[in-house]
């Protein structure tokens, strides 16, 4: 099956970011990040692990395509991000060769970087530890004091989930009669499956108040 | 169904959109359609509900989309099963290679030969030299497959390669699992996104249904109410006094067509009492008025013609002698007996007007009637040429014979009149309505102008030099007092008719 990931666009750091903004119940430890500055970019690394603890090979390792969709935004307290990204993963696992398929879509490479991660220790690994993610442009980061908020939604409703869940409603018989008709009551409510709704998964977490000076490659 | 005369009483265009104007009457027939339309579908909005939550309840139910989801582990653990096969099977052909390699390809073929799935055995010495290599050529009896490699270091150096043969369906159908267990395991994501949407549309649908159903009811309703409120309009105009007003019933045949037509005839038949009252009203007070002419007309004429009696008897006895006196007293004489003779007659139509008798109608045929007044009438026949044209059956009425005999009589000496100095034609025919008899009287005569034919019942007026105006009075009452009807009109061909209904006994 080829699934068509959700592909991070601004719009969805927008809206990501509000949810951050909404999703006050972080989680209980600070969120331990690194920022730095790499050629007059902003990059982030972060520890997620307990958005991924060892117990969720049994979710990765199912043999279907799991999605996990990162968020990170930087901001002076009380005030607007500063400086987000997205970051959405596919994570397929071969259960012929055994080995993690994942593709990884950010605004820099919208087309997906595709990496295969021998083990669920190596998955984990990459997952709970995002390494340079790119913030933004170095000129964005506040001037005094800034948080850094991280939202992991595990398999997210997506707008494109959304649509494949439409077409599959609107016309459920169509893998077995191609070319069936489509019946009104399944249209409509396909049409009317509109507004995405938050997944399970969600995990949020907030940093403690940085400063400026804590930005390394300044 | 339209209320006649329908021009506006104060003479106000009607606004366009007047139609779109909703009745109280119409209000609620809508309403209560709209509620019946309506009603039953928020039943079936609630059973929709229900039955999109158990149809999802079926279609994702946790145990299937668990075990959809187990799927692709399943095939992971054939996998798996099929990898160790493979291996412990590389495992035992590499233990029982040949010491001698020249004795291996035929150890490898025979060992392709007896181990299943097996397609190519490759023996690599410790430097690298194929020491042996044997592949089958038979076709997979399993159809398409992949290969998979299983490698064994030998003990005394160098590797056995084995490649054996997995069936490629099973990656064609763990692919198709696994599409369908994704496409699953989402939509029970969003199970309740789904059943909200489906009880959305079909709550969108049931709406639609509903206005629909609401609009054509409401637009079959104003059908009925439509014409129930002209038919309370025209009432309003009766009780206004308005007796020239009429419902059109329309085509239809049902009960509201039924009431208009009702409403119809009862107007008809309160116009025609009414008209009727009025007419003998004031019939009677000509009657009254002719009743005192005709007795203060007539108290003097005795004197005066006993006086000239008196004069015309002295002058005979008279010894003078004046031819010129006695010329004029003879002349005179004649002008005072025939003016009497006039006034006397006069007199005597003003008191036969007066003291008309009470109608007491009999059960009689009124066909038979008129070939009886017609034989009995010998008069009438030196007079003019009578024909009589009836049709098959009775035609029960009842009439007073003496009265109705007059009004033939009256119609008649019309007819001949108006025929001089000719002979008269006069067509007598008989009809039966449904609840009617019909008797017409017709002639061949110059005809009645059309805007006298209401004024020549009225007492005293008359088109005729020597006329009293009261004959056709006399006619119209003792019609009336039969509950029937007359009316003048024209006779095709020319001529005057007369058409005189009377009610069916």
């Amino acid at each position: 099956m080829s699934r068509s990931a959700a592909r991070p666009r601004p719009g969805a750091f927008l809206a990501a970011a509000a949810l951050l903004a909404a999703h006050g119940a972080a989680a209980a430890e600070p969120l331990a990040a690194a920022i730095s500055v790499r050629g007059g970019r902003l990059v982030a690394s972060l520890d997620l692990s307990s958005a991924f603890p060892p117990q969720s090979e049994r979710t990765f390792g199912n043999g279907l395509t799991n999605v996990v969709a990162l968020h990170v935004t930087l901001a002076a307290p009380g005030e607007p991000p500063a400086a987000l990204t997205g970051r959405v993963i596919d994570i397929l696992f071969d259960v012929w060769d055994e080995t993690y398929a994942v593709t990884t879509r950010e605004p820099n490479a919208p087309g997906g970087v595709r990496t295969v991660l021998p083990d669920y220790a190596a998955l984990r690994a990459f997952l709970a530890y995002p390494r340079d993610v790119d913030l933004g442009p170095a000129s964005s980061l506040p001037q005094g004091s800034f948080v850094v908020e991280a939202r992991v939604d595990v398999n997210p409703v997506s707008q494109e989930l959304l649509e494949r869940t439409r077409e599959f409603i609107a016309n459920p018989s169509a893998t077995q009669r191609p070319g069936g008709s489509r019946s009104v009551l399944g249209a409509m409510a396909s049409f009317l499956l509109r507004e995405p709704e938050t997944g399970g998964g969600v995990h949020v977490f907030r940093s403690r108040p940085m400063a400026p000076a804590e930005v390394t490659g300044r | 169904m339209n209320a006649a005369p329908a021009p506006a009483p104060d003479g106000v265009r009607r606004p366009r959109l007047a139609w779109l104007r909703v009745s109280r009457f119409e209000l609620k027939i809508a309403l209560a359609l709209v509620f019946a339309a309506t009603f039953p579908l928020l039943g079936a909005l609630y059973l929709a509900s229900r039955l999109a939550e158990e149809n999802l309840e079926l279609g994702l139910n946790p145990r299937v989309v668990e075990r959809l989801e187990s799927i692709p582990t399943l095939y992971r653990d054939l996998f798996q099963a099929r990898k160790q096969l493979y291996a412990q099977q590389a495992k035992d052909i590499a233990m029982g290679l040949p010491r001698d390699p020249a004795r291996g390809p035929a150890y490898l073929a025979a060992a392709v030969s007896r181990t299943p799935r097996l397609r190519r055995a490759v023996w690599t010495g410790p430097d690298g030299r194929v020491l042996a290599q044997v592949e089958t050529d038979q076709p997979n009896p399993e159809g398409e497959w992949r290969d998979v490699p299983a490698r064994v270091t030998l003990p005394r150096g160098g590797l056995l390669e084995s490649t054996f043969a997995i069936e490629a369906r099973f990656f064609a159908e763990l692919d198709d699992a696994r599409e369908l267990a994704e496409a699953v395991r989402d939509a029970d994501r969003i199970r309740a996104g789904i059943r909200r949407g489906y009880v959305r549309s079909f709550g969108a649908l049931l709406l639609a249904w509903a206005v629909v159903a609401a609009v054509l009811g409401t637009l079959l309703a104003r059908v009925t109410t439509r014409r129930v409120s002209r038919l309370v309009d025209a009432v309003r105009k009766l009780a206004a006094g308005d007796l020239s007003v009429q419902v059109d019933p329309g085509r239809s045949s049902d009960e509201v067509a039924g009431l208009a037509r009702a409403f119809n005839a009862m107007v008809r038949e309160v116009k025609e009492s009414r008209d009727r009252i009025v007419y003998l009203e004031k019939i009677s007070g000509w009657q009254e008025v002719a009743r005192r002419l005709a007795h203060e007309i007539k108290n003097p004429l005795t004197p005066i013609q006993l006086a000239f009696q008196q004069l015309e008897a002295r002058w005979a006895s008279s010894p003078a002698d004046d031819p010129a006196f006695e010329k004029l007293l003879r002349e005179a004489g004649e002008i005072v007996r025939d003016e009497i003779g006039t006034l006397q007659r006069l007199v005597a139509d003003f008191s036969a007007f007066a003291k008309l008798p009470e109608v007491k109608p009999e059960p009689g045929d009124l066909a038979e009637f008129v070939d009886d007044f017609v034989r009995t009438s010998p008069q009438i026949g030196e007079a003019a040429d009578v024909e009589v044209s009836r049709g098959a059956g009775a035609v029960p009425v009842a009439i007073d014979r003496t009265l109705m005999r007059r009004v033939l009589a009256n119609l008649a000496a019309n007819a001949i009149d108006a025929a001089r100095p000719g002979r008269a034609r006069i067509h007598l025919g008989v009809a039966r309505g449904r609840d009617r008899a019909v008797l017409t009287v017709a002639d061949e005569g110059p005809g009645i102008e059309r805007d006298l034919r209401e004024r020549i019942f009225d007492p005293y007026f008359t088109t005729k030099n020597d006329g009293t105006g009261l004959g056709l009075a006399i006619v119209k009452k003792i019609v009336l007092q039969h509950g029937g009807e007359i009316q003048a009109g024209e006779r095709p061909g020319g001529g005057a008719s007369f058409t005189i209904a009377l009610p069916v006994s």
